[in-house]
């Protein structure tokens, strides 16, 4: 993977047909456990927290109009995320993805809902909580930090 | 330029409950997860804070575990912690008093 930097009026970066793949697998992923979550998952819940931590009854009535929102635009966030790796993930070798801003706000929600899920997923809930050495969901999460970190930085430039 | 022509009366609690009922924040959390450079991002291009006021209010979050990051009326901040949450941002509301 080369980092994403500034591109005319977009972003650019490229990725290995791998590389690529493994994104687009992990939006769909996140896709499914937001369009059918198991009660109470805990990935789902830190990707819709409660609103109002000490009133589980506003809580809910905020949950009730705006989480299907939220999840269609996760989902949503997800698909144009992978529609934009489309050629890289067929590609025989590294291959340029270029994002427009409306595609780079896609990207930035979309990995941190991934790394959100990973860390969930991996007991990562202490600033100083770090992944196992040996679970390759730890790499994958590291990478995406990489990942994201290239492109706000891009993105910073534009503000 | 208006002219003044009536006595006017000021109903004053109905003007103490307009000016005392906006006590709502929206308050952003610290967690593990989100990077200092994301965090920071979000802070000015959605609240339109300067770099460095960006900076400070995400330092706040990681070094004091929560920042408020407005205040306003309930609704108004619903709708930043609706967007919040649209960014994976862990965000909360309540009021300014508690």
């Amino acid at each position: 993977m080369r980092a994403f930097r500034r591109k005319g009026s977009g972003y650019e970066a490229s990725f290995a047909p791998e590389e690529a793949r493994l994104i687009m697998q992990l939006t769909e992923q996140i896709g499914a456990m937001l369009t059918e979550p198991g009660a109470g998952d805990a990935a789902v819940l830190r990707l819709l927290p409660d609103a109002y931590p000490d009133d589980p009854e506003a809580a809910a009535e905020f949950r009730r109009f705006t989480a299907e929102g939220l999840a269609d635009r996760k989902v949503m966030n997800g698909k144009t995320v992978a529609g934009t790796l489309a050629d890289a993930a067929v590609g025989t070798s590294a291959t340029r993805v270029r994002l427009d801003e409306q595609q780079a706000q896609a990207w930035i929600r979309t990995i941190s809902d991934i790394r959100l899920t990973i860390a969930t997923r991996l007991g990562i809930d202490r600033d100083d909580d770090r992944p196992d050495p040996d679970e390759p969901l730890g790499d994958i999460y590291d990478w995406l930090a990489f990942v994201q970190e290239s492109l706000v930085v891009a993105m910073q430039g534009r503000l | 330029m208006p002219e003044l022509l009536e006595e006017v009366q000021l109903d004053v609690d109905h003007a103490e409950q307009t000016v005392l009922g906006s006590p709502w924040v929206t308050i952003v959390w610290n967690d593990p997860v989100n990077l200092m450079s994301y965090v920071s991002y979000v802070f000015r291009s959605y609240f339109g804070f300067s770099q460095k006021e960006a900076d400070r209010r995400m330092m706040q979050v990681h070094s004091e575990g929560r920042a408020v990051v407005a205040t306003g009326s309930r609704e108004e901040m619903e709708r930043h912690v609706e967007a919040m949450h649209d960014f994976g941002l862990w965000a909360t509301l309540q009021k300014a008093d508690e």
